[in-house]
This record gives structure tokens, sequence and C-alpha cells, in this order.
């Protein structure tokens, strides 16, 4: 029988442990960004910068499903240790392991099922995603905290397949075909190579018209700011905004595009609004989604557009005509499309 | 001390985590933390233990190591094409999400990996090492 190998298995859980570190602190900022306590403020340049931080999330989650399983392979044999509970001590250690192996299961598979926005489950992905992840972070500092003496463990000779080297090179080899294999969802110059990536097109819509509810927009439309109206023709004659945006899905894939509109500081000057926070709502009836806040931070950069025009052509229905928010550095279900009205809170 | 430390943190980020779970769908999230140990002592590394047996003990030393290697490869390759293969569960259809030729491009990937384990082998066993050579 195979002895597990505290050596090999001290250093497959150092890259766990970063890509773990990784995912834990992007998976915060971006809970952070998208329920902002009141002492936070997230920063609006650069203007890719949740774009990043959101695409080191699921690249790093990505990484550490083989890194979990190539952990577990090391030390397959004391999963089965009898007797399967020894002293109290035993007991809380073994415990504590269960614990971290079944939240970080969870975290990798939900999180890899919800960025393909395939949900085979009953509760409510986001809530139970950002707790559990506070779950397995404590079980693994917990369980550096027992095993930090092992760190010094000497390799013993090891009778396997594959040698300890041959080991590593397979499980960093699987990390980098994992990575490669999906990573085209954020990074642009690895679409074609990335045949697992969630992204296909160079500018995805993540909700159609149709799935929203929203149908033809007619003449009638005006886009409410505070006490005052505009018709688009009213929009479009004022001074206008062209900047390359990116929308980045809190799903990992993420898109530039050019946008021109109007800068909402603007649109709030026009009305005589002082900048602070801004409710953003949609013509979207229901819906998570249908009406966002925008931070002061944000309302009062001048690359925060209502955009009107796509890549020189005029907003398609599906990306929010007639007027869409488009933030720099935004969670992109934030970016609320098919606007009626800003109101300063 | 370092080791105290750093399990008492560990201890409050856990009970911070199940603080957060209270009021969820408990049931349902129970069966999913537990589905994961269990499928994988009882399916997933049982197999992988069952082929690296058959690869250690069946095949010829220098074609081990980069058939092993291949067969964790496609492993994780599709492991990570489930939720992009397997929609019964899916939202709808978005423009530009999601609609990529998957099967394709896991066999074009699962392909790759096996003609660079050949490649690997054939050399490692045209260059090993011969009794009284």
């Amino acid at each position: 029988m195979r002895r597990s190998d505290p050596h090999l298995a001290a250093r497959v859980g150092l890259w766990l442990g970063v890509a773990f570190g990784l995912c834990f602190a992007t998976g915060l900022l971006s809970h952070a960004a998208q329920h902002p306590p009141g002492w936070f403020t997230w920063p609006t340049r650069p203007v890719s910068l949740y774009r990043i931080t959101q695409g080191v999330h699921v690249v790093s989650g990505v990484a550490a499903i083989p890194l979990l399983l190539a952990k577990l392979h090391t030390v397959y044999p004391r999963l089965f240790q009898r007797p399967v509970v020894g002293s109290v001590r035993h007991a809380l250690e073994r415990g504590s392991v269960l614990v971290l192996v079944g939240a970080a299961f969870f975290e990798l598979v939900t999180g890899l099922f919800s960025a393909a926005q395939n949900y085979p489950w009953d509760f409510f992905f986001p809530p139970a995603h950002y707790a559990v992840a506070w779950v397995a972070v404590g079980a693994l500092l917990v369980h550096v905290a027992v095993k930090l003496p092992l760190w010094r463990a000497a390799p013993e000779p090891r009778r396997a397949t594959l040698s300890r080297r041959g080991f590593l090179l397979a499980t960093g080899g699987a990390v980098a075909v994992a990575v490669l294999a999906t990573a085209g969802a954020s990074v642009p110059w690895l679409r074609r190579v990335s045949v697992l990536a969630t992204r296909s097109a160079a500018l995805p819509v993540n909700r159609t018209a149709a799935a929203a509810g929203v149908r033809r927009v007619g003449d009638g439309w005006r886009l409410r700011v505070g006490a005052r109206e505009f018709s688009l023709a009213e929009l479009a004659a004022l001074p206008q905004t062209s900047a390359e945006l990116p929308i980045a899905c809190v799903e990992g894939w993420s898109a530039s595009a050019r946008w021109t509109g109007v800068p909402v500081r603007d649109l709030l000057a026009l009305a005589g609004l002082p900048v602070g926070d801004v409710r953003v709502e949609s013509l979207e009836r229901d819906g998570l989604y249908r009406a966002s806040t925008l931070p002061a931070a944000h309302a009062a950069d001048p690359l925060t557009l209502l955009a009107l025009r796509l890549d020189g052509a005029p907003l398609p229905l599906d990306h929010g005509y007639p007027c869409r928010l488009i933030a720099p550095s935004r969670p992109g279900v934030l970016q609320t499309k098919w606007v009626t009205s800003l109101e300063v809170r | 001390m370092t080791r105290l430390v750093l399990g008492a943190i560990g201890v409050a980020f856990g009970l911070w985590g199940v603080f957060l779970l209270l009021p969820q769908d408990l049931p349902a999230i129970g069966l999913w933390l537990l589905a994961g140990p269990v499928v994988h002592d009882a399916l997933v590394a049982p197999l992988v233990g069952g082929i690296g047996l058959l690869v250690g003990r069946g095949l010829p030393r220098p074609w081990r190591g980069p058939v092993a290697a291949a067969a964790v490869l496609t492993g994780v390759l599709g492991l990570l094409a489930v939720p992009l293969l397997w929609r019964p569960f899916a939202g709808p259809a978005n423009p530009g999400l999601l609609d990529r030729p998957y099967w394709a491009g896991l066999l074009a990937a699962v392909g790759l990996v096996w003609a660079t384990a050949l490649v690997v082998g054939a050399v490692r066993h045209v260059s090993r090492p011969r009794p009284g050579g």
C-alpha cells in the first residue's frame, strides 16, 4: 500500500494555498464592489481594475481544481485511516480536514458551474458561495496551523508510478492546461486557444432584451434626471464623450468596446443635482439587477457615461438601447441597461 | 505561537462563515458540502488509483510518465468541460456566451495532449538505457 508523502503534500499544498488566497482576496473585493460597506470606496482607475480582479478570481479558481485533486492524491491513504477517530485531538484534526475538503470542493464546483451560467442546485448561489468561502479559508488556516511542523519533513523514498519530480511536473502541467483552456474568456489573445472558454463573441450579451422583457422602445421614451426629462434626440445633441471601457462580468468573462455618450456628471449638472450616490433605474420590470446604485466616486468620474453608441453605431437593443450605463472599473451586472431614470440619493 | 494565532483566526473565519450560512437554505447547501468528499473518496480517488496501478504495472518504464500525465490532463479537461456540456439546469442562451463547439474543443485538446504524450514516450523509448549498451 502506498504511503502518504508529507514532503510532496506540503509543496502542492503551498501552491493550492496561493491559489485559494488569490481567489479569496479577489472574491472579497468583488463582494465589496457589489455590496460596498460605508467605509469602502471601489476605485474608478484603472478602468480595467474589476476586469483584472475578477479575471484573477476565476483563473485562480480554475487553477485550484487540479491542485486540490493533486493535493488529495498525495495524502490519499490517510483519508481511509483506521480507527476513524483515535482521540479528541485526532477527531478535531480529521473533522477540520473534512470541513476543508467539503468547503473547498463546494467553492470550486459551484464557482465553475456558475461561470457557465449552469445552476444544478436549489440554493441561491452568491450568498452561499460567499459564506462557504469564509468556512473554506478558515478551515485552511486551521489546517496550516496543525500541519506547519510537517513543512520541514524530509523527503522519504517514494514508491509510485510517477517520481516526485514527475508528479510536480504533471500537476504544474495540469494547472497550465486548465488555465489555457479557459482563460480566453477574459484574456483577449487566448480566446482562440481556450477551447473551454465561456465567451465566444467579441462583446457578448449577458441578458437579452427578450429575457429582460424589454420590447421596442418608442419615441415617447424619456430619460428622467431628477426633475428634468431628456428625449433621445436631446441626449444626442449634448456634448459626447467616447471611451474604451470593458464590460467585466462577475462570472469572469470580460470584453472591451468603444462607448460614446453623455457623462453622467454632465447630466446631473444640467438637472441642477449635486454629485452623490446615483440610483439608476431600468425599463426592465423585474429581475435582480433592474436597478443599480452608482457610488459618488463613479458618478463624478468623467468616463462614467450614459452610452448612446457602441463602436460608432447606435446602441443595439440587446446592449441597452436607448441608453445604458457604462462606468470604468465596475462589475458588469451593475452597468444597467435600458436606463429610464437617474436619481441622486 | 504562530500556529495558535493562525488557528484562532481560522476558527473565527469559519464561525463567521457558519453565521452567514444560518439564514440560507441549509439542507441544499449541506448536501453539496458533503457531496464533494463523498464523490471524491468513493469515485474519483479509486478510479485514479486504479488507472495509476494499471499504468505502473502494465506499461514499460519509458511510457509510464507520459501516459500518466496525459491521463491526468484528460481528466482535468473532462471535469472542466462538464458544466459546458451537461446543461439541463442552465439559464437561457445568450448571444456570444457559452455557445462555442465544446465537444470539438475538448476532443481537440485531448487529442493534442495524447499526441504530445506519444511523442515524448517514443523519444524516451528510443533513448532508454539498454543493458550492456
